[in-house]
């Protein structure tokens, strides 16, 4: 069992008490082989990295949590402010090393943050080239310490970064996840939920597509307490322009600039969100979730391998499925022009 | 009921649906009088302050979280951050101001305002400073939640403690500090790893001033219910008083070697404070070494002084103090840690 650094004895030059606090019992057989220990990875302990590992820790979703981070003091710290809880928590290992990617070996979720942080003004894509040189020396370390995991992406621009991490790590596509636009939909959501004044859990509404500029607003599918919107705007006779929808997808994708210009970077809700879908495959929910998935070959989506969100059913398995949702001719098109999009800008990487 | 902004109409020039969305029940009669609807202001929306604010929404302690500050931007942009995870979460309001009124009705008033410590800096140092902003932040709690239970978190905080009771007017059983909930959290922390033991069985209480004299209550540490120090002497384990204020020292120094290393603390104070908001909130009555009015016990007696003892908090505050054995050693230092910090207090000019 792992001991932080230095609890072999208590203390400097300490008292060692761990011998005979507790009488052992012999001969114990080795723990049963069903025996559930659940570990997550997080890679980068900047703001959203330690974000998502907090909520994970404090939702209580897995038995160990390793902090990975390029700068060893940061994370020493980090790992530090999260031991000190111990008296507050179920009671969850926490690991960290700034050199040593053995530490993440046996991982089941490994969440990946590291990248640049968006700067105020600049859009998710022009990060790309940064992120993809640190993602070479990322991923295959990650790959080799824990080849069953579930990888799932969190940096910018993630459906690129989807690719990339799904073609430098061999993973099978189903075990390739990225956060993609599961936060984009819940502050659509939010702003549908606050104007009605009901639980955000109650209003169905997805954004798919590019995490970003380029993202779809399905409102075609939109419901709230299984309502359908679009066809109760028109039985009601109430007007609405495209122009007026169309101000609200915008008003979500600027929501995170939004943030970033308030308060320098976003982090609470991000890590709510990855949280989530923590929750999901670790615990097998089958739950439906807006997250970037290998997307070739739904919706007409055909010119390459192409990683974007779609409503993408997840489990312990990873990707289980895509959910069959009926699409309009207009989202269809907006969809695979999403995915010319990003696919253009994968060929210029040359991988 | 509160809405954000712009959420009267659905967009720019946008869609208004919410009269057409639900039909109302006509002729409701009002809720319930015994509808229990609570709220928390967090003061300050730092690292701190988030941290705590986070941790609440998380463990859904609260039916609406008040956040103030002076920078209205950053205020904003936090409230948006954790609005945004609607999705995520059980409905809680969230609503953010620099106005102080915001806080009107809050049943908890969580103050961290304050600079934060430089490396190297002692806690101590930060009075001054912290004095003058307190003399704007409290009397304004007090007047618009004038029934809340005051929680401080700045530092320092046994001496912030006793200013915001002064400036509140509130009766003492209802200002608290987080005092050394967190130093005795760490405490166990280092016990629990040590014995590989779940760090809730372990009983450990750090009392006294939150900072370098803090006093560790040796004589009263027990594991599953086996106490520490006379487990030692059955076993004849050798251990030196030496050893003992080691361990300690390292428990205080904690703090400042998160500092060092990524700036501040955040995570552990947060959990902390929402174990403490919790107790409050929920009237567990559960005993946590916070800061509280201290005068009249375990003999102190220079004056009013506010410090950490084991303390059982409810819904109406501090409810009582554990009667805990303390051996004389441990009580002499208790009155040290008293008489340091009435010192400092005695150079203050709190003009009160």
């Amino acid at each position: 069992m792992h001991k932080t650094y230095s609890s072999s004895s208590l203390g400097p030059g300490g008292l060692d008490l761990s011998q005979a606090f507790f009488r052992p019992i012999h001969n114990t057989a080795p723990p049963s082989p069903t025996n559930r220990h659940t570990k997550i990875s997080v890679i980068g302990a900047g703001n959203v990295g330690m974000a998502i590992a907090q909520t994970v820790l404090t939702q209580d979703l897995v038995d160990e949590i390793a902090l990975v981070d390029a700068k060893p003091e940061k994370l020493r710290g980090e790992m530090l402010d999260l031991q000190h809880a111990a008296a507050f928590l179920p009671r969850t290992t926490i690991l960290a090393s700034s050199s040593d990617y053995a530490v993440t070996s046996g991982s089941d979720l490994v969440v990946v943050t590291a990248g640049a942080r968006q700067i105020p003004g600049e859009s998710r894509l022009n990060l790309l080239q940064r992120n993809v040189a640190l993602f070479r020396s990322i991923i295959p370390q990650l790959a080799k310490h824990s080849p069953n995991a579930i990888l799932m992406i969190v940096s910018n621009p993630v459906d690129i970064l989807t690719y990339v991490a799904w073609k430098i790590s061999g993973f099978p596509a189903n075990r390739v996840i990225g956060s993609g636009t599961n936060l984009d939909s819940s502050r659509f959501r939010f702003l549908l939920a606050d104007h009605l004044e009901v639980n955000a859990q109650d209003v169905q509404a997805y954004v798919v597509g590019e995490h970003g500029d380029g993202s779809v607003a399905l409102w075609s599918s939109i419901s709230v307490g299984g309502v359908p919107i679009l066809s109760f705007l028109e039985r009601q006779q109430i007007p609405y322009e495209e122009e007026m929808l169309e101000s609200i997808r915008r008003t979500v994708v600027e929501g995170a600039y939004e943030v970033i210009s308030l308060k320098g970077y976003t982090s609470w809700a991000i890590g709510y969100s990855v949280a989530s879908l923590a929750r999901t495959l670790l615990r097998d929910q089958r739950r439906i979730h807006p997250v970037t998935v290998l997307a070739k070959g739904f919706y007409g989506i055909d010119g390459g391998d192409v990683f974007l969100s779609l409503p993408a059913q997840l489990g312990r398995g990873g990707v289980v499925g895509v959910t069959n949702v009926h699409l309009t001719d207009e989202e269809l098109r907006r969809l695979r022009a999403s995915a010319e999009t990003l696919l253009e800008l994968q060929s210029q990487l040359g991988l | 009921m509160h809405k954000a902004p712009s959420a009267s109409s659905l967009g720019p020039g946008g869609l208004d649906l919410s009269q057409a969305f639900f039909k109302p029940i006509q002729n409701t009669a009002p809720p319930s009088p015994t509808k229990r609807h609570t709220k928390i202001a967090v003061v300050g929306v730092g690292n701190v302050g988030m941290a705590i604010a986070q941790t609440i929404l998380t463990q859904d302690l609260a039916d609406e979280l008040a956040l103030i500050d002076a920078k209205p931007d950053k205020l904003r942009g936090e409230m948006l951050d954790l609005q945004h995870a609607a999705a995520f979460l059980p409905r809680t309001k969230i609503s953010a101001s620099v106005d102080y009124a915001l806080a009107a009705g809050s049943d908890l008033c969580i103050v961290t305002a304050g600079a934060r410590q430089i490396p190297g800096e002692s806690r101590l140092n930060l009075l001054q400073r912290n004095v003058a902003l307190f003399r704007a932040i409290v009397p304004a709690l007090a007047r618009h939640a004038p029934e809340s239970i005051l929680l401080i978190v700045s530092n320092p905080v046994d001496v912030l403690t006793y200013v915001a009771w002064k400036l509140s007017g509130f009766p003492s059983n209802r200002v608290v500090g987080s005092g050394t909930n967190l130093d005795s959290s760490r405490f166990r922390f280092l016990i629990a790893d040590h014995l590989d033991v779940n760090a809730q069985d372990v009983q450990a209480y750090i009392v006294g001033e939150h900072g370098d004299s803090s006093v560790a209550l040796w004589s009263s540490i027990s594991v599953g219910g086996v106490p520490v120090l006379s487990f030692l002497e059955k076993q004849q384990i050798a251990y030196e008083k030496k050893t003992l204020e080691e361990i300690h020292k390292e428990v205080v120094d904690c703090a400042y070697e998160v500092i060092s290393l990524k700036g501040y603390t955040s995570w552990a104070i947060g959990y902390s404070v929402a174990n403490l908001a919790r107790a409050l909130l929920r009237d567990q009555r559960s005993i946590h070494p916070v800061s509280v009015l201290a005068r009249g016990f375990f003999g102190i007696e220079g004056g009013d002084v506010f410090l950490s003892l084991p303390a059982q908090l409810g819904r109406g505050g501090v409810l009582g103090v554990t009667n805990v054995h303390l051996t004389e050693e441990e009580a002499a230092r208790l009155r040290d840690s008293a008489r340091t910090i009435l010192e400092v207090q005695g150079q203050l000019d709190l003009g009160i």
